[in-house]
């Protein structure tokens, strides 16, 4: 499907650091994305590291079903004690978070350094 | 105006929310009313399409969408048997934030001005206010 300036072309990218995954996810997550990205997650989560660093700072636009697909990752990295954590959403999305409560669920941290610290 | 009715299909839906961002866009409206019609738009179409419609190919959604200078309505219809929206329940109270679904009808109220359903549930019409890139005043520097 040709991308218009409305739908940023979804992409992810996946580094290690030692007992951490960073998965950058950038572009828009709209109805047509949500699939793959929580089949990635699904995927990290089984590789059972302590922490997964969601870096959204060139993620535009999530929809529902986006963020029912970190939560399913949540609940999967959940099983053997592991984490979520989100790195310098832009500022709709951050609101998007906000008003879903989700920043309940997520620690949102300002840079991957600062996540990985703790 | 536009209108049109779409096959039950998610990429199909996602051309016809890009048209519609593409003309809120040449109207005037800035990032954030863009943001948020797509958002309650892609959450309309999601509803229709898996709850509404069952992904059944044979069936339609029907969309209108009037982009005004100051307000835009929007009308999504599917050919399911339709739902009652009061008793899904808030996502965003504690024991429901785990759940990966549920939060369509909220974030479509949280970003419109106006949500409402038709009596058999099938039908959703959202509509808001143009906030952003509204020219300034005569007189405003």
């Amino acid at each position: 499907m040709t991308d218009s300036s409305h739908h940023k072309p979804f992409r992810m990218n996946v580094t290690t650091r030692d007992n951490a995954i960073v998965l950058v996810v950038a572009g828009s997550v709209s109805m047509t994305d949500a699939d793959r990205l929580q089949e990635k997650l699904v995927e990290l989560a089984a590789e059972r590291v302590a922490v997964i660093v969601l870096d959204l700072k060139e993620m535009n636009f999530i929809c529902s079903v986006g963020l029912g697909a970190i939560i399913v990752g949540y609940l999967k990295c959940r099983h053997h004690a592991g984490q979520i954590r989100l790195v310098s959403p832009v500022p709709s999305v951050r609101e998007l978070l906000e008003t879903t409560r989700l920043t309940k669920l997520f620690d949102i941290y300002d840079s991957i350094e600062d996540a990985l610290a703790e | 105006m536009i209108e049109k009715s779409i096959p039950t299909d998610l990429t199909a839906a996602r051309r016809l929310t890009e048209e519609i961002l593409g003309r809120a866009e040449a109207v005037g409206y800035g990032e954030d009313d863009r943001f948020a019609i797509r958002l309650a738009l892609e959450e309309a179409l999601i509803n229709a399409i898996r709850h509404g419609n069952k992904f059944d190919h044979a069936r339609k959604v029907t969309v209108s969408a009037d982009i005004g200078a100051k307000r835009t309505t929007i009308t999504v219809c599917d050919e399911g048997a339709g739902f009652d929206p009061a008793a899904v329940p808030d996502p965003t109270v504690d024991e429901n934030l785990e759940k990966p679904c549920g939060r369509g009808i909220m974030l479509m109220r949280a970003y419109m001005d106006e949500v409402s359903y038709n009596t058999r549930g099938n039908e959703v019409r959202m509509a808001k206010r143009r906030c952003s890139g509204l020219p300034r005043p005569a007189g405003q520097h």
